[in-house]
């Protein structure tokens, strides 16, 4: 006899909806090295990233039963939910006051790129970018997307930089690196559409 | 701002997931996705657009203390039991059933097993965090009309007995007394206790309720002479069932 199939992540969300804790704790097997390594990325401390993870966490056991395979007939993938959380968890600690308070004396400690991921071998944002773009076999499509656009999308999407934070990375106008984001997340949306299957 | 613009919609969405939605603005439109379903498809959209850009982000293993605060603060409750615990089979029986245990329950346990000379059973656990009723047997008493007149409790595993007269009831004649009865469902009746005609009474039970109560079925009062307690209940005034509380 086969054993049984492993659940997917949608029936352990399921299952963490009704209260199964080991089920949730399968959650959190399976995805939190990916979830770990996107909240580093934009946080660039381990200590921020892990606060972050664990928040992530808690609201998941305490809110599973909001997630939607589905909405508006659009398909939701677990993963997908859970990034958005992670993503947007990471993004309350990097517009809050203490973490803006904090910026010089993290800048002070030696970090002289602030948000930036420590380790040499760490892909910058923009190598980043590129690599999802070969993943998503994007390249094509996005060849028409200039390189301001690609990296000002990128600092924002993989380091959480606010517009004005990007302007001051790269050095550029507020009102052009706003244009630049917006002109580059519509390029994106005709680039990928929706519910496709990587 | 309205947002009812498709061209506006699509636009906030992509920010707000991005992240680039500044201060108040992105609280805002937060507080506006419960509403706003067209709004919610087109933030589900982008967050499943821009997810799939965080596929090449390199996985990283945070610290093992991570999920075990997770745990901390999520798991239901119920410790596994050490098999060596002193008196703890018994009374602990039922807990993993318990599943909605709050913190102060497991600081309870904690120390319940670690000095359980201190005598905190489950029930005080139980009646502390107001989670549930501690087990217990109780009685509603009712006259011939089906008015409730007294109300009867016991602990399961505890020896105290208490009547609370609810209703009016006619006090007994002098040199007269109500006496409450347990009858099994197989066997002669005998007697627990005086009850109050009114205001509530504690006795104190020769054995446990779980000892005394189990396979009883219902609670009569009867008025005998005062004294000594006879060996068979007269006309019940009041009956009622024994219920088990668990």
């Amino acid at each position: 006899m086969n054993p049984p199939p492993e659940p997917n992540l949608q029936q352990l969300l399921a299952a963490t909806a009704r209260g199964d804790h080991q089920a949730f704790e399968q959650v959190y097997h399976r995805t939190h090295a990916h979830l770990f390594g996107v909240a580093l990325r934009m946080l660039g401390r381990e200590q921020a990233a892990e606060d972050v993870l664990q928040e992530a966490f808690v609201s998941v056991w305490r809110n599973a039963g909001q997630y939607r395979s589905q909405v508006e007939g659009q398909e939701i993938q677990p993963m997908t939910w859970l990034i958005a959380i992670v993503r947007n968890r990471a993004l309350d600690t990097l517009r809050s006051a203490a973490w803006r308070r904090e910026a010089p004396a993290r800048e002070a400690d030696g970090d002289d790129e602030g948000a930036s991921p420590p380790g040499d071998a760490t892909p910058s944002a923009l190598e980043l970018f590129a690599r999802a773009s070969d993943a998503l076999r994007l390249q094509d499509c996005l060849r028409g997307l200039d390189g301001t656009h690609r990296q000002s999308l990128a600092l924002a999407y993989y380091q959480g930089l606010s517009h004005r934070e990007v302007a001051a990375q790269m050095r550029a106008p507020l009102g052009s690196v706003k244009a630049w984001v917006r002109r580059g997340l519509e390029k994106l949306r005709h680039c990928l559409s929706p519910g496709e299957p990587p | 701002m309205r947002y009812s613009d498709p061209r506006l919609v699509q636009h906030l969405a992509a920010a707000y997931v991005l992240g680039t939605l500044g201060g108040g603005a992105r609280r805002r439109f937060h507080r506006l996705l419960r509403q706003r379903p067209d709004l919610a498809l087109a933030v589900a959209q982008w967050e499943g657009r821009l997810g799939r850009l965080a596929s090449v982000v390199p996985p990283a293993t945070p610290s093992p203390r991570v999920w075990e605060a997770i745990a901390a603060r999520t798991r239901p409750a119920a410790p596994t039991l050490p098999e060596s615990a002193p008196r703890a089979t018994r009374g602990w029986r039922w807990l993993p059933g318990v599943a909605a245990f709050g913190a102060g329950a497991a600081v309870a346990m904690a120390l319940w097993l670690t000095l359980p000379g201190l005598l905190v059973t489950p029930d005080q656990v139980a009646m502390r965090t107001g989670e549930r009723l501690p087990q217990s047997y109780v009685g509603l008493l009712t006259d011939a009309g089906g008015d409730g007149k007294l109300l009867v409790s016991s602990l399961r595993h505890g020896r105290t007995l208490v009547v609370k007269a609810i209703g009016p009831m006619p006090a007994p004649a002098t040199g007269r007394q109500l006496v409450l009865w347990a009858v099994p469902g197989n066997g002669p009746p005998f007697a627990l206790g005086t009850a109050p005609a009114s205001g509530s009474a504690q006795s104190q039970l020769p054995d446990t309720s779980e000892r005394l109560l189990a396979k009883v079925t219902k609670l009569v009062v009867t008025e005998e002479a005062a004294g000594a307690l006879p060996a068979m209940p007269g006309v019940p005034l009041y009956t009622g069932n024994c219920a088990k509380l668990w």
